[in-house]
């Protein structure tokens, strides 16, 4: 159980199969537990559209997305709760500032849960814990959130999400605006909550640097349509990446480049630059 | 004199808790300067200073010769134009055209100015096609354009960047990148906020901020060396510079890999 789309479309109404954010035929599917994977393709390739239609925020305009054994299917059912299929699947959104609004980062984080018709005390103590997973202090939950740095917005609406204690968290470019430093903790945030809840976590990323450094599996889209699907370490060895308008890694392209120009036998396939280090040091020692 | 001249600027907000302190900073005329630091390092705010979109707590800011303050912000505006980090912040029009007529109609040009300026300058951006849409319908890489062809209708001198690819996919950021640098070519002078050594390497010169204070400057050569204090202000060098930074803490940084790290890092 999980995710599963079937022939899944969109088709924003009034607007043609190609265009800007459509979704074409994907058929996919996600596992509830332990996944970490990065969804990346160019401006407008469907991603979001992809990414709300995991958590019946938007509805197919073809296909079925069955998710936790719910179908949702152009068709609304009148009996089907779609709302509680929002708590089970968490969407966090590129920009941080437009969820939040409340006076403090608590009544922030407890907007969600309440929501859910859980008790202000049982809140209370759900947004402790969301605010500490994310790595911030107790001191926060009395802060007002628009007063906090770009980073610490981004860990707040994360916190308000995790609150809700999703199985799977799906994650808009979230680290579009940081600076390195900001992205790496991120990152490892994640890393550490999956290691820690063995939830699914999905992130839209334009930075190959880190698909290739965290990810277990990459989906591409490209023009609506899924075209890969698969390990990190498969899809920078994949002819048709520029054809996609993906990038290569930086460690990939930095050892790629000494391979080529200084006539070094590398294994150019290295996601960390600590790895990437080591396998040159190697290549240095061979005679 | 240089065209900006910037001297022992402060701000805050709170007076306990200053976002900028004591910065001195000159600019010449067509230079490129990159502004680097971490989130909260106090850019954005420095920016807002020099386009007068904020007062400083102390210090003076002079935009060729003119000394900035409230009576001559209106006259500094026409020569630095500020393209922000998210694109939809920045629309006030219907339509393109509508928008990039905004600004000079602010500064009261001419009809026939204005309707030359539009034509010229959405050409130069290639957004003539898009000239009757709404800016809403954008991609992020257009919407960024029509907001450069706006400040250059109003003929300014400076344009700071905020951060202004960071929003972009990895296509339309070197789009950007390619009219940024055909701005600097044709003479005018570009102070560039960004978290992206790849993007500051193309500049003339590099300043880092730390905590609100001018922690570094200097040519990217020279900063680019100063590994320890690149990171002490929570920046990174390029990967082929962190990789040659790993290989000299464990002795295994022959001379040739490292001229050839060097050298790829620092091809324009």
């Amino acid at each position: 159980m999980g995710i599963q789309f079937t022939k899944v479309n969109y088709r924003y109404p009034g607007w043609g199969r190609e265009t800007y954010g459509a979704i074409a035929d994907v058929t996919l599917s996600i596992s509830a537990k332990d996944e970490f994977i990065a969804l990346v393709g160019h401006t407008g390739s469907g991603k979001s559209t992809l990414a709300q239609h995991m958590n019946a925020l938007m509805f197919p305009t073809s296909g079925t997305v069955e998710i936790f054994g719910i179908p949702v299917t152009a068709k609304r059912n009148k009996k089907t709760d779609y709302n509680s299929l929002r708590k089970r699947v968490g969407l966090v959104f590129q920009f941080p500032e437009y969820q939040l609004f409340e006076e403090t980062v608590e009544k922030d984080i407890m907007f969600g849960p309440r929501n859910f018709r859980i008790t202000e005390e049982d809140a209370r103590e759900m947004a402790k814990n969301a605010l500490k997973m994310v790595g911030l202090s107790e001191n926060y939950l009395r802060r007002n959130p628009f007063n906090l740095s770009g980073g610490e917005k981004k860990r707040v609406s994360i916190a308000g999400i995790l609150a809700m204690n999703p199985d799977v968290l799906v994650l808009d470019e979230p680290t579009s605006g940081l600076d390195p430093r900001g992205k790496h903790t991120l990152m490892e945030l994640f890393r550490s909550i999956r290691e820690e809840t063995g939830k699914t976590i999905i992130f839209i990323t334009h930075d190959m640097d880190l698909v290739y450094r965290y990810a277990d599996r990459v989906l591409v889209l490209e023009a609506g349509s899924l075209v890969f699907d698969g390990t990190p370490d498969k899809l920078f060895r994949d002819p048709d990446l520029e054809r996609w308008h993906l990038d290569y890694p930086a460690t990939l392209s930095v050892l790629d480049n000494v391979k080529k120009s200084l006539g070094w036998d590398l294994d150019i396939y290295q996601n960390t630059v600590g790895k990437a280090a080591d396998e040159l040091k190697r290549a240095v020692r061979r005679p | 004199m240089s065209y900006i001249d910037i001297q022992n600027l402060s701000f805050s907000y709170q007076p306990k808790r200053p976002i900028l302190k004591h910065i001195d900073l000159a600019v010449e005329k067509g230079e490129w300067i990159a502004i680097l630091g971490h989130n909260g390092s106090g850019k954005s705010t420095l920016a807002k200073l020099i386009v007068g979109l904020l007062e400083p707590s102390s210090g003076t800011i002079v935009v060729d010769g003119t000394a900035l303050n409230p009576d001559s912000a209106y006259e500094i505006r026409k020569k630095i134009g500020i393209v922000f980090q998210n694109p939809d912040n920045q629309f006030v029009g219907v339509t393109v055209r509508d928008d990039m007529a905004f600004g000079m109609e602010n500064l009261q040009f001419s009809k026939s100015k204005m309707m030359n300026n539009i034509a010229f300058f959405a050409d130069k951006v290639g957004m003539t096609a898009y000239l009757d849409k709404e800016p809403s319908g954008l991609s992020g890489g257009q919407k960024q354009r029509v907001a450069i062809a706006g400040i250059l209708a109003m003929e300014t001198e400076v344009i700071i960047f905020d951060e202004a690819t960071s929003m972009l996919d990895p296509t339309a950021r070197r789009e950007l990148m390619d009219y940024i640098r055909g701005l600097h070519r044709e003479g005018l002078t570009i102070l560039m906020i960004t978290h992206d050594i790849e993007e500051a390497l193309w500049a003339d010169r590099m300043i880092v901020l730390q905590n609100g204070e001018l922690f570094r400057q200097g040519t990217r050569e020279a900063m680019l060396a100063d590994s320890a204090a690149f990171a002490e202000a929570g920046l990174e060098l390029p990967v082929a510079l962190q990789i040659a930074e790993t290989l000299r803490k464990s002795g295994a940084l022959t001379p040739e890999l490292e001229a050839h790290l060097w050298e790829s890092s620092l091809r324009r």
